[in-house]
């Protein structure tokens, strides 16, 4: 099977997940999957539970918010940099009206009409 | 109230009653009503007819939450247009507490080397705000953290101090009014567009106020205040930016960096890209770690001003567990970092410690900075030479001068085609080609580029974008118009812009806001109500503008947005002109 290489940054207390990468705010890895990985494969290869994490993007992509995970089925490209986030982390709407986002982030954010407000329903 | 009107001609003043047309106004309304009824669009910034204009917000002084902001007005020496500059400080409170709606500084010395300070206090006897003029040329030309300690040692630990720094005694277009902190130290700015020049142009190097005494704010309706107080204050709470050690208390407003940098929207290295490879090692969780390491112990943030609930400001502390400086804000750990290649804190941490003393926006000082290294006075990543260079504006050296003038000047001596700017003012954190929605705010904002241009609140309530695609341009536009407004409202509330977080999502805030105000003044505003007053303001501003020649051909991004693509999203700043007109044209 064809592998790929996707280059992960995990950052805040997540660095935990990182391993020997792991610096003390963040952690930097190359993980290598199958071919047709998918996000939710990623986050299982490196240990760390979906609910743990809050902001992430795939490739300059927003596709989750704490709360809000559509891109869990999301396929994996060779060479996409995933960027996840700890639930405390922000980006508050004032700064992120007009980003780019996943396909999959679009959708959930126009079918649930909370596209103008931060989707922080998962933080305790 | 009084209007106190300062004549620093002869230094003498008078207190003015509050003349019906201006009892509802506050903050940010009444500094841009004021400057636009009374300073000639067309004057110099730093000749005798611009004024200097302070108010504290409407709830400011009351016992509202995250509410001690003072807005400073006047004709900007950066942008040439209106200027409405905003801070959190214990001095705003202070005013409002001596029963002073606003401050106008107008006039200015035939002498233009004597500098003078306005002590500012309550005069028991009289019942009413006591001003005195004394002389200030001990504290010119002297490094800010040097001045407030001579101040307070002076004046006593009650006292406020708002100061301009060497920046404004030089004139430069880059110099901010300086405010305390809650640590006496002079770290909290209305850094934007030059008003420290104008206040300088005065001969007026500070003004110290002590409200021991002082009548307070009066509040027509006591009961719907505190109603108002508890509603947005449970918001900011339980809100999961800004509650205690939520996202702004925990990582403060850095926070941002790696989010920015994973998005492809931090500029670096001059606007030449969206991220920066070093993002993470000058990041907010960097710098909670950083702290961690050398204290031993979590730190977590404090309040820059007394009564905020949010608490963001940050301290960051040397390689020796000394403090380095207050604040690492992430406009400021970007622009003297990421703009300028520096993966530092330690270096970011200095840079902006020297803008603290000399009087400089950390905005504009970076954006300046990146200017200089694209036109290779000093290369990308040089931290020491970047520091070289913030002590030539502090000396005003003939190099120092010209970078001082601000971002736009100095691409024009260097020739650098690419200067983030608009109207004359740098760009903050956000790529408008990575973060399309708030390059529209940029272009169109009467401020020049302004990141506090253009925040929304509860959008159902406002019924904010109308009827248009909010993504399409147009829709964008009418989003960016709504926020504006909307934006123009809590900056003269006294509010800080942070409560915005909260109360774009918990319509019961946003009810309290209002409930505050009304109950402040007698008013009866209802939701709806924000986006016409903010509205109204926003045409007194645009006014100004436009008879100061800054109109629609002003609202234009630079070119090189326009032409060369960004990675990683490689694209281009493409919102039509015609989109960008509308913003003001269906004002």
């Amino acid at each position: 099977m064809t592998e790929m290489t996707i280059d992960v940054w995990l950052y805040g207390a997540l660095s935990r997940y990182g391993g020997a990468a792991r610096e003390p705010s963040y952690a930097h890895l190359s993980v290598v999957l199958p071919e047709g990985s998918t996000m939710r494969n990623l986050l299982a290869k490196i240990g760390l539970p979906t609910e743990e994490r809050g902001i992430t993007f795939i490739s300059a992509q927003l596709s989750a918010m704490p709360g809000l995970q559509p891109d869990l089925d999301h396929v994996l490209l060779d060479g996409d940099r995933v960027g996840l986030f700890d639930p405390r982390s922000m980006w508050p709407f004032q700064y992120r009206h007009g980003a780019a986002m996943c396909k999959e982030m679009e959708r959930a954010l126009n079918e649930e009409d909370t596209a103008l407000h931060h989707s922080y329903e998962g933080d305790g | 109230m009084w209007i106190v009107r300062v004549d620093m001609s002869d230094r003498s003043y008078r207190l003015q009653d509050v003349s019906a047309a201006y009892k509802l106004l506050g903050g940010r309304g009444l500094t841009s009503t004021i400057v636009s009824e009374e300073v000639p669009p067309l004057c110099h910034p730093l000749g005798p007819n611009n004024k200097l204009v302070f108010a504290p917000g409407i709830v400011t002084g009351t016992s509202a939450a995250t509410s001690a902001r003072i807005s400073v007005g006047g004709k900007s020496p950066l942008t040439g247009g209106i200027k409405e500059a905003n801070a959190g400080s214990s001095w705003a409170p202070a005013v409002a507490n001596l029963g002073i709606k606003a401050i106008v500084v107008e006039g200015q010395p035939k002498d233009k080397d004597k500098y003078w300070l306005i002590h500012l206090t309550w005069d028991a006897q009289a019942g009413k705000p006591k001003l005195e003029f004394l002389p200030a040329d001990e504290y010119t030309g002297k490094d800010l953290y040097e001045v407030f300690p001579k101040l307070y040692a002076r004046f006593g630990v009650k006292a406020n101090i708002a100061a301009c720094g060497v920046a404004g005694e030089y004139g430069y277009g880059n110099s901010g009014v300086c405010f305390n902190d809650m640590h006496q130290a002079p770290t909290r700015y209305s850094g934007r567009g030059g008003l420290g020049s104008v206040m300088a142009s005065k001969g007026l190097k500070a003004i110290v106020a002590d409200a021991t005494g002082g009548p307070g704010v009066t509040i027509v309706d006591k009961a719907l205040f505190d109603q108002g107080r508890k509603k947005l204050a449970d918001a900011l709470r339980s809100h999961a930016i800004t509650k205690p050690k939520g996202g702004l208390n925990s990582y403060g407003t850095a926070i941002l960096i790696n989010i920015l940098n994973e998005a492809g929207g931090l500029p670096t290295r001059n606007f030449s890209s969206g991220r920066f490879e070093g993002a993470a090692k000058i990041a907010g969780e960097a710098i909670f770690e950083g702290n961690k390491q050398r204290l031993g112990k979590e730190l977590y943030n404090h309040a820059c001003s007394p009564g905020c609930i949010i608490q963001c400001s940050n301290t960051w502390y040397g390689k020796d567990g000394k403090e380095q400086v207050s604040c690492q804000e992430y406009e400021s750990v970007w622009s003297l970092g990421a703009n300028c290649g520096i993966d530092d804190l330690d270096v970011t941490g200095e840079l902006i410690r020297l803008c603290n003393a000399y009087g400089l926006d950390t905005i504009e000082a970076g954006t300046t900075l990146g200017v200089a290294m694209a036109a290779g006075v000093i290369p990308f990543g040089d931290g020491k030479g970047a520091i070289k260079l913030l002590h030539e504006m502090g000396k005003g050296t003939p190099q120092g001068r010209i970078l001082g003038a601000g971002t736009a000047t100095t691409g024009r001596v260097y020739g650098v085609t690419n200067v983030p700017v608009v109207k004359g003012q740098s760009m903050p954190a956000y790529e408008p080609r990575a973060v399309k929605g708030i390059g529209i705010t940029y272009a169109t904002s009467t401020m020049g580029a302004d990141h506090t241009a253009g925040y929304t609140i509860c959008p159902e309530i406002l019924s904010v974008g109308g009827k248009a695609d909010p993504l399409s341009p147009e829709g964008k536009a009418a989003l960016s118009r709504a926020f504006q407004a909307t934006t123009a409202f809590i900056d003269s509330t006294g509010h800080c812009l942070f409560i915005a977080f909260a109360i774009l999502d918990i319509p019961s805030g946003f009810e309290g806001m209002v409930e505050e105000a009304n109950a402040v003044l007698g008013a009866n505003w209802t939701g709806d109500d924000v986006v016409k007053v903010g509205s109204a303001i926003l045409k007194k501003e645009r006014a100004f503008n436009e008879a100061a020649g800054i109109g629609k051909e002003a609202d234009r991004m630079p070119e090189f947005m326009k032409l060369e693509p960004l990675p990683p999203h490689n694209q281009v700043f493409d919102v039509p002109d015609a989109a960008l007109d509308s913003v003001y044209g269906e004002l």
